[in-house]
């Protein structure tokens, strides 16, 4: 035994199995993120429980797990319950539902049962009683009625398509001329004397052009009162599995399926169906269904406008440390400090950004050049550009260390022999060491926007909002709106999974998010170890 | 790339040959050469320069915390001026002020309220109250200045309420002020001369009045009124003289504004507390001597929100006084002297309380002001007309930003006061604080309130506290795993194994910290609530669990131990380690009733006195884990597999144990670089924000208990940044926080670098 301690084998163990545990703790949250995040896209089976009171429910089990002690010492020891998703908000108002199983007294999964995603309310799970027309029914048994079902959705998703477009394009360009003409009236008003004839012949244009655009607008309310009219005219009467009936205008329905009936290889379709609704879609629901695509957009804006602003900077920094500067103590202090400022907390960048770039710079920006939407802030407030320029600061340091290691990297033989064929510095600098130091740059690039890819709390101050209205580009003059507020993958699991008024029904969508941002950000930080690998070979070569 | 492009660079190559080279075009090349030296130069200066700026910026946004208030003359003018020749000094009762400092009042003791423009002190309009025979001998105004109280000289209290008639033409304002009466109450059955009033409550409430006629009795009248069913108003009131109890004669007065409790000030420097009850007598508390040698109560006034005391005695010392709860007394509240502010070289004479914060304007004999605030214990400033006329009258401008002050020879003063930041100060943040209501000094956090008279709390101490909670625990969970995994990589692993399981531990550290916030907030933390228990288990099992394992891997006979690459134990301990825990969890329900008596929570509540809070300091430890493991990892792993062969061949040549080796010498040598990455880990811990504000409370609360939650500066500063005004107090201490968090940071990460820099000098001799 005391040979077995003297041996030391016992600590290596223990150090083994520390590595085994930080081994085990990444892959597990890895492959928890990976199951939660994927599976609740799979359209599953609707159960019908049927229990001893007589009551029925039908729902998605998604959970069962022994029932916590009631008092302690009792013995239900082997009780287990199910959480099962009822859906329904509209007639429970609770999406979850835990029933024991010791309640249960039949449980079924009717090939009948229909699952409805709709617009608003979530999930409907029931069964079908007809499909009407202006009140009439049309169909009344399944069978019969799917394809009429199917040819009514097609049309009312055509008819949301056309409505979208009024209300977006149309409305929107009127709105937006609008505000253009009301805030050019507001400027001459400020700016020049309105007594003048030329000033008053201005304004009447102005107003008469407002005039008529109201008009329009009015034009388009009622062609839009008319298409809101007729998508309320294909109904689905459904019937809950406790016997509510339910009007469920075809024209809400987002996806309809029979999960009992389906076979893998169309359940395998719905699912592909909503993983892509969930990339490419809008939010619906405050953000809890529907897709993401606003906030990925908004992500990769941040992310592109950062690097524009950030490579330049950084580069110019580091070639100055490294190339221009007299090396000396002060230039190792700073050099200490630059690396120091990768370590200083993302928050008080952004309390930087907030105090400096938003009520500093913007607010100048808006009494300079926006007064006449004052005091309603243009610049003054949080935007995509603020964000990325606090961004940029706080990721400059990496490109700087980055690109002075590639710097760094560049053989001093390769210099002089530039020189030595007499090319200035500067010529030396621009064709022979920048190439060389590209992979130094690209790595520290692509380590920044892994970075600023998954950095939150600094853009909680500078304009990441849960629900933007409009994306940062556009089809609206000029085109990029660098002022507007956007949405962001990171701060979207924050809001919806701790903000949102219905965390439980959230939370599958908040894992959808956090696995897409990790795929993102491990991605990234791969990616750089690759260019960085490739571009070092590559060089390899070329330098001799 | 032209590098790699060789068509391109054939011409190139040509061009540059100097004899070929125009003398423009080498002209040309020189200028570039310069002026590109001259950008990279001033770019690249400016840029490291503006980047460093940050610091500089963030202190000015603090600086004007610790400045002090700003005081300036802005006219002033001869009472009798504006009392057209109707009296002079004496003769004015009450001094007001406006919103916006345009229009002032002047009350004189012929009961004429006259309103003047500020800036000529021209009369604009006026106001006849028929006093009949009597004068006006007293009067007091509300903290706003809009209703005032006159006491007169034949025992009456006539209540007034003042409408300023702001008008708003074109962006500008005109006013046409007027006055009107309200009530008109007998105080005194004897009729004599009213000499001071206090005054809480509202008329069509409950009103509440006091007052010291000149025979030294003290008055009080308190009215009710409710409205009945039927809409008609019923008044009751009731009429006392409190009996003569205390020694010396009756100074000053003052009512709370809940009319529960009055105070009455003598000159013998004694403050007398009653409670009062609808419907009851008085009933008399206690008599405090203010101090061991006490001047006389001068004045007695409430700071806003009616609950703080503010005396000013002959001698010139001033003091705020609250109640404070304490079983001893006989009433469950004493009255105590909380804050002594700076003394006046001569007695007080006038005190003016602000309607924004918890400060005032004192003034004295000599003509000397003082301006205060009694949270920060801050002297915010100190000014005067340099004449010697003593200070009869202070009237506090609505919004704290300036003051008419009248002195005994006559002169009204209009002061301009800048005073943003009184509740500032180093005290504030960083020392104990008696607030209202506590029944000690302490350290708070509570920033903002519902009302006007909240006493905003910034003690940053909890905050701090929180922060270095935070990254105490999560410190204590990493550091063990972090450093024994990098010895175990960089001595015992294979190196097959370690090329992939370095990058994989690395990948940890990319990790969106969101990401681990919402992982520790909404799944980590419901689990481990319910397994406490088998996670304490865990930390003392587990380690047993890898030593049997080791023993028993001993026993397994050599031809199969053979077959295992050594540096493979890591890999055999994934399942033994996966078995442990489920072992631990499996065991969770037993030890619960075994030894916490069914339930850990309870357990807690009863043995710690603390509730569990589901997201606690455990929690965010493991959350965080998550991000300070890769780090500390991946630093100490570099410092260990950098000590040079040599050393560790020569170890081992001399007999030691592999074991022995990387205990012995390893590790001593990689010491500094461990030191380093345990730094840089805690660098990183200090400002995480994102975990700490998804999976903790955010409660700031200072207790080091690890079932309780806490808040951290970082995430202090995400939650309330996005409400504070710009500018105001809130907005400059949470940049304060912001600096304590960049220079802390800023300075482990410089001490860990210097470290780094030394080990790197060191293996080079080595």
């Amino acid at each position: 035994m005391t040979q077995f301690w003297k041996s030391g084998n016992p600590f290596v163990w223990l150090t083994g199995a520390a590595l085994a545990a930080s081994v085990l703790m990444i892959v597990g949250l890895v492959l928890l993120i990976l199951f939660k995040g994927l599976s609740q896209f799979w359209p599953s089976t609707l159960a019908e429980l049927h229990l001893q009171d007589g009551s029925k429910v039908m729902g998605e089990i998604w959970d069962r797990e022994e029932i916590p002690d009631a008092e302690p010492g009792a013995d239900n020891a082997s009780q287990y319950r199910l959480r099962l998703k009822v859906a329904n908000r509209d007639l429970y108002s609770l999406d979850f539902r835990w029933i024991d199983e010791s309640d249960i007294q039949q449980r079924l999964s009717p090939p009948p049962a229909i699952a409805i995603e709709r617009q608003e309310w979530g999930n409907f799970y029931g069964y079908f009683v007809g499909l009407k027309k202006d009140g009439e029914t049309v169909a009344a048994d399944l069978v019969d009625g799917w394809p009429t079902i199917e040819a009514s959705l097609d049309e009312m998703r055509k008819l949301r398509e056309r409505i979208k477009e009024i209300e977006k394009s149309d409305i929107g360009d009127i709105n937006h001329d609008l505000e253009r003409l009301r805030l050019g009236l507001r400027k001459i008003t400020l700016a020049s004397d309105t007594t003048t004839a030329e000033t008053r012949q201005l304004i009447a244009d102005k107003r008469a052009q407002m005039a008529d655009l109201q008009a329009e607008y009015l034009d388009k309310e009622k062609a839009l009162a008319d298409f809101y009219g007729s998508s309320r005219k294909i109904v689905l009467s459904m019937v809950s599995v406790d016997g509510h009936t339910i009007d469920i205008p075809v024209y809400d329905i987002v996806r309809i399926w029979k999960p009992n009936e389906l076979s893998v290889f169309g359940k395998c379709g719905i699912y592909l169906d909503k993983l892509w609704e969930f990339v490419t879609g809008e939010p619906r629901e405050s953000n809890t269904e529907g897709g993401i695509f606003p906030a990925i957009f908004g992500t990769v804006m941040l992310v592109i406008i950062m690097s524009i602003a950030v490579v330049p900077l950084g580069v110019l920094a580091a070639v100055y440390l490294r190339e221009y500067a007299r090396q000396g103590v002060w230039v190792r202090a700073i050099r200490i400090a630059v690396n120091n400022l990768a370590g200083v907390p993302s928050i008080v960048y952004g309390v930087f950004g907030l105090g400096f770039f938003i009520y500093g710079l913007g607010g100048t920006l808006d009494q300079l050049f926006f007064s006449e939407a004052l005091p309603t802030p243009t610049f003054g407030t949080g935007g995509i550009f603020w964000a990325s320029l606090t961004l940029a600061l706080l990721t400059v340091p990496v490109v700087i260390v980055a690109t002075e290691e590639g710097l760094a990297a560049v053989p001093r033989e390769i210099r002089e022999g530039s020189l030595a064929l007499s090319a200035t510095k500067f010529e030396t600098l621009w064709r022979v060491v920048l190439p060389s130091a590209m992979p130094g740059i690209l790595t520290g690039l692509i380590l920044a926007v892994a970075r600023a890819a998954g950095e939150v709390a600094p853009l909680m101050i500078t304009g990441v909002v849960k629900l933007a209205p409009a994306l940062p580009l556009d089809g609206t003059f000029p085109f990029l709106h660098l002022e507007r507020k956007f949405m962001h993958l990171g701060f979207h699991i924050y809001d919806v999974g701790f903000q949102s008024p219905n965390v439980e029904a959230a939370i599958p969508m908040v894992y959808s998010t956090t696995l897409l941002l990790l795929v993102i950000v491990v991605f990234l930080n791969l990616f750089a170890i690759y260019v960085r690998n490739r571009l070092r070979e590559k060089l390899a070569y070329s330098a001799f | 790339m032209p590098v790699a492009e060789p068509e391109t660079r054939q011409p190139e190559t040509r061009k540059l040959i100097p004899q070929s080279d125009s003398r423009a075009r080498r002209k040309r090349r020189t200028l570039l050469d310069n002026l590109a030296t001259k950008v990279v130069g001033v770019g690249g200066f400016s840029i490291i320069a503006s980047i460093l700026a940050i610091l500089l910026f963030i202190f000015t946004e603090i600086f004007p915390l610790f400045s002090n208030a700003e005081v300036s003359l802005s006219t002033s003018f001869k009472a009798q001026d504006i009392l057209a020749g109707q009296g002079d000094a004496a003769d004015v009762a009450l001094l007001g002020l406006n919103e916006h400092q345009e229009i002032g009042y002047i009350l004189s003791r012929t009961g004429r309220l006259s309103f003047f423009a500020v800036k000529d002190g021209a009369e604009v309009a006026h106001e006849l109250f028929s006093l009949g025979e009597a004068r006006v001998t007293s009067a007091i105004q509300s903290l706003k200045g809009k209703r005032l109280t006159l006491g007169t000289s034949d025992g009456r209290a006539i209540l007034v309420e003042i409408d300023f008639g702001v008008r708003f033409k074109q962006g500008k304002r005109s006013y046409a002020p007027r006055a009107k009466q309200v009530a008109d109450i007998t105080l005194d059955e004897n009729r004599s001369a009213l000499t001071s009033l206090a005054a809480a409550g509202d008329v069509s409430e409950t009103l509440a009045l006091s007052a010291i006629t000149d025979d030294a009795r003290v008055l009080l009248y308190l009215q009710q009124t409710e409205e009945s069913l039927f809409g008609d108003a019923e008044t009751t009131s009731s009429q006392i003289e409190l009996e003569k109890i205390w020694s010396g004669t009756p100074a000053s007065i003052a009512l709370d504004a809940t009319v529960r409790n009055f105070y009455m000030g003598s000159d013998d420097g004694k403050i007398y507390h009653w409670t009062l009850t609808p419907d009851a007598a008085p009933d008399f508390v206690s008599a405090v001597r203010v101090r061991n040698s006490p001047g006389a109560i001068n004045t007695l006034n409430f700071l806003i929100g009616g609950r703080t005391l503010v005396a000013g005695e002959s001698t010139g010392a001033v003091s705020a006084w609250f109640l404070v709860r304490d079983k001893t007394s006989p009433a469950g509240w004493r009255l105590t002297r909380i804050h002594e502010m700076t003394p006046h070289p001569s007695g007080v004479t006038a005190v003016a309380a602000s309607a924004r914060g918890k400060g005032f304007i004192s003034g004295d004999a000599n003509g000397g002001l003082h301006l205060e605030h009694t949270t920060s214990e801050r002297h915010l400033a100190s000014f005067s007309r340099k004449t010697g006329s003593a200070i009869e009258l202070i009237s506090y401008a609505p919004k704290a930003n300036g003051a008419l002050i009248l002195d005994s020879a006559g002169e009204i003063a209009h002061w301009l006061v800048d005073n943003p930041h009184p509740e500032a100060g180093l005290k504030a943040f960083f020392g104990k604080v008696w607030y209202e209501g506590y029944e000690e000094p302490e350290h708070v956090w509570q920033s903002t309130g519902g009302t006007d008279e909240f006493e905003p709390k910034l003690s940053l101490v909890p905050l701090i506290f929180g922060s270095l909670k935070g990254t105490f625990y999560t410190l204590i969970l990493s550091i063990p795993i972090a450093v024994l995994a990098a010895l175990y990589t960089s001595q015992f692993m294979h190196p097959a194994l370690r090329s992939k399981i370095k990058p994989t531990v690395e990948i940890m550290a990319a990790l969106p910290s969101v990401v681990l916030g919402f992982l520790g907030g909404l799944w980590l933390a419901p689990r481990i609530e319910a397994v406490v228990p088998a996670v304490l288990l865990m930390s003392i099992l587990i380690p047993v669990i890898v030593i049997l394992a080791a023993r028993a891997w001993d026993g397994v006979p050599l031809r199969i131990r053979n077959r295992f690459r050594p540096g493979i134990e890591s890999m055999l301990l994934v399942p033994i380690l996966l078995l442990a825990a489920w072992f631990c969890l499996y065991l969770n329900g037993a030890i619960e009733n075994a030894f916490f008596g069914g339930s850990f929570k309870d357990w807690v509540y009863q043995t710690l006195n603390v509730g569990y809070d589901q997201r606690n300091a455990l929690v965010v430890g493991m959350a965080m884990g998550f991000a300070v493991i890769p780090i500390i990892y991946t630093i100490s792993e570099d410092a260990l597999s950098n000590v040079p062969r040599t050393l560790i061949s020569g170890s081992l040549a001399l007999g030691a144990t592999p074991w022995q080796t990387a205990i012995r010498v390893v590790l001593p040598t990689a010491a500094a670089g461990i030191f380093t990455a345990v730094m840089i880990g805690l660098g990183r811990a200090v400002g995480e924000t994102m975990i700490v504000l998804m999976a903790t409370g955010n409660t700031p609360i200072m207790d080091w208990n690890i079932f309780n939650g806490f808040r951290t500066l970082s995430a202090n500063i995400a939650v309330e940044i996005p409400e504070a005004p710009v500018g105001g107090t809130l907005y400059r201490v949470l940049f304060l926080a912001a600096m304590l968090l960049f220079m802390i940071t800023f300075a482990v990460n410089t001490v860990a670098e210097v470290v780094r820099q030394r080990l790197r000098e060191k293996y080079q001799r080595l």
